[in-house]
């Protein structure tokens, strides 16, 4: 590590797996909830609320620390201002607490989510979004913050990289897709058409991009393969994001009241979406082979493995389902949720980890240290995560054919025959948790236990 | 291409496409009030209580959402006028086995999101949810049976592992109730005779085809 600001990042980074922690252990008592739809003491919605909200605040936390990291680092000066950070940071975790505390208020009283001055207090009942408008302006205000922060550093320093470049287009335009989840419609259907403007064009579009910076910053650290090359590379991976991407957006406009015209704009941009992560992992190959000095072989070890899965789950497991012809079939089934659990494992949660493998050890001035609780902790997560995607996808291909092409009825198809697909779902959904477990572990012991004489970068370790 | 191309084309070329997405979200927006029955005071204020009580956090609807409880989309297509007023406000009084918590919701509030839902049911989705294709059971060719499709019993109730599950299977019910006397009350006035049932009376259907249904009822043992 270079700069003092960096050690920010830890902070966000300690925030952001504690939750990633708190969102498996509330994930398994969902799973648990479609055995058992009494088992515990908050209802499904609260859980899954906690789930889904927790990934998604995770993630964030977990790039904004990649990117204080990254931008020092890029500009090769201090943070503009380590104070605002450590503000940001606070602000961020006081917000994010209170959000949490009100969805088990409303939990244990569904009655306290009252509307005032229009607004509902708790919980906006709007999937993934659902914290409250005051905590939604919390919330900008803090990416704001972290975005004037990060640009006043580079501004200052002068030095426009192209990595630096994109991440803070990326972060822009995340910021930016915010805002249309921000205000009421009184038709259902354009609250859906606007709601997917957050949702597909944050995973589809801005965290893509910011993928894409991370992943050619993170070669270039660990391979040390030329910055020009890493970054055309990056420039034609995120092109191809978004020129697939943007207009991808209409597979979800099929069937939710809109024009039929976005079953053609949906179905061709969205098949090409493929594209550019079937590129990633090639650029991810092509590096490590070219470039065989490797310095941080567990970092690339997951930098590599977020880019074939986020190729297989959010690309491969995407288009299965994309096309018109198909999705008219499967939509709302949980072929959706198969596919929903495998892209945000591979494009995002690995992202953030490789991030921290590479970054974690730079920050606590290590040079080597213990790869045997992270190769164990992947394999535990990865194989249970697999497993968990095909027995959604089996729960998913049963739904559809019984209850869509037979016309069962929803509930009879959920309690009946898909039952043993939950009940492997939870028990792979234990294996995960215990993954995540380990993970947690490696992070607060990196650095500062001894380094055992054969574990550092030892390949046949990935095995135990 | 040197990096500075690429990189104009990565900026340039995404504006262009950005545009485009604009341009159609502007011409959708045009059209997709014509494409939905006019929004009532009613259907509002029971899309705001439906936010209040996230049903999303389990219903899907228009096929987004938590694929935890059914699509929402057609259920007022699907289920008798009044079951849905009364299953919301007592949901397990209504249907012992649902797995849908009591949350307070008072009539007044269930007849709002009822409206609602009415609405989104009569949005055109492009003709989702399908129709099934397979839905080939076959069951005996009587006239009970004939009845029994007429009014859409199954959309409530199963025979043979077809059908709804918001009221009784009646696959046994002869079983349990072999009074023809008793099937013939309680169609025509539910209530009746089982005081908290949430199915509506039927008094439209004819002296003939309440016997010819009540005949076939008693058949299933």
């Amino acid at each position: 590590m270079k700069y003092e600001s960096q050690k920010i990042a830890q902070h966000f980074y300690t925030f952001a797996i504690l939750l990633f922690f708190v969102q498996v252990l509330v994930g398994l008592i969902a799973a648990l909830q479609f055995i058992w739809p009494d088992f515990f003491l908050l209802k499904f919605n609260v859980i899954r609320d906690l789930h889904i909200n927790a990934l998604v605040v995770w993630l964030l936390l977990g790039m904004m620390g990649a990117t204080y990291f990254v931008v020092p680092e890029e500009s090769q000066s201090e943070l503009w201002s380590i104070p605002l950070a450590k503000f940001q940071f606070w602000a961020t975790v006081v917000a994010i607490t209170a959000v949490i505390l009100g969805y088990i208020w409303m939990g244990f009283d569904p009655q306290a989510n009252k509307y005032i001055f229009g607004t509902l207090l708790l919980n906006e009942g709007r999937e993934y979004i659902e914290a409250p408008r005051w905590a939604d302006w919390l919330i900008a205000l803090s990416v704001i913050l972290f975005l004037f922060n990060n640009f006043m550093t580079m501004y200052k320093s002068k030095r426009w990289t192209g990595i630096q470049g994109t991440l803070l287009g990326g972060l822009t335009f995340l910021t930016l897709m915010y805002l249309p989840g921000m205000f009421y419609t009184k038709s259902m259907v354009k609250d859906q058409f606007w709601w997917w403007w957050v949702v597909h064009l944050w995973v589809e579009g801005s965290w893509e991009i910011i993928a894409g910076a991370l992943l050619a910053f993170m070669l270039m650290k660990v391979t040390n393969a030329p910055r020009h090359v890493l970054e055309r590379w990056m420039y034609i991976e995120v092109a191809l994001v978004l020129f697939t991407g943007i207009l991808g957006t209409g597979h979800h406009y099929y069937w939710i009241g809109t024009p039929k015209y976005w079953l053609w704009v949906g179905g061709i941009f969205s098949s090409l979406e493929p594209i550019p992560l079937l590129l990633m992992v090639w650029d991810a190959f092509r590096t490590t082979r070219k470039h065989r000095v490797i310095s941080n072989r567990l970092g690339l070890f997951y930098a590599t493995s977020h880019a074939i899965f986020n190729f297989v789950g959010a690309g491969l497991w995407g288009v299965i389902h994309t096309l018109p012809q198909v999705n008219k079939w499967t939509h709302g089934t949980q072929i959706t949720t198969a596919h929903g659990h495998l892209a945000f494992y591979g494009a995002y949660v690995l992202l953030v980890i490789s991030m921290i493998y590479i970054t974690l050890p730079l920050i606590r001035g290590v040079t080597e240290f213990n790869t045997s609780r992270g190769y164990r902790s992947f394999w535990w997560m990865t194989i249970s995560m697999v497993f968990i995607v095909l027995s959604l996808t089996g729960a998913g291909m049963v739904q559809t054919y019984m209850e869509r092409l037979v016309g069962l009825d929803y509930v009879t198809v959920k309690a009946n025959y898909n039952l043993w697909f939950w009940a492997l779902r939870a028990i792979f959904g234990l294996g995960f948790v215990y993954g995540v477990f380990l993970f947690v572990l490696d992070f607060f012991k990196l650095g500062r236990e001894p380094v055992e004489a054969a574990a550092p970068a030892n390949v046949s370790e990935t095995t135990a | 291409m040197s990096n500075r191309g690429v990189r104009n084309l990565f900026v340039f070329g995404s504006l262009f496409f950005f545009v485009i997405f604009i341009a159609l979200t502007v011409d959708t927006m045009k059209k997709i009030d014509k494409r939905a029955p006019e929004i009532t005071e009613e259907v509002d204020q029971g899309k705001k209580l439906w936010h209040k009580y996230d049903c999303i956090g389990c219903h899907t609807i228009l096929g987004n959402g938590s694929y935890f409880a059914p699509d929402l989309t057609k259920i007022t297509v699907n289920k008798p006028e009044g079951y849905l007023e009364k299953f919301l406000v007592h949901p397990r009084k209504v249907k012992p086995s649902a797995a849908m918590p009591e949350l307070g919701i008072t009539p007044d509030e269930a007849k709002k999101i009822v409206a609602f839902l009415d609405w989104t049911s009569k949005v055109d989705t492009n003709g989702w949810p399908p129709k099934p294709v397979l839905a080939a059971y076959r069951m005996p060719q009587i006239p009970g049976v004939t009845v029994y499709q007429k009014y859409n019993c199954s959309a409530c109730h199963m025979i043979g592992g077809i059908g709804g599950t918001s009221g009784p299977d009646l696959t046994h019910v002869a079983s349990r109730k072999p009074d023809i006397e008793w099937h013939k009350r309680h169609i025509r006035d539910p209530q009746s005779v089982v005081p908290s049932s949430a199915m509506p009376p039927f008094p439209q259907i004819s002296d003939e085809e309440l016997n010819q249904l009540a005949d076939y009822l008693i058949t299933l043992k």
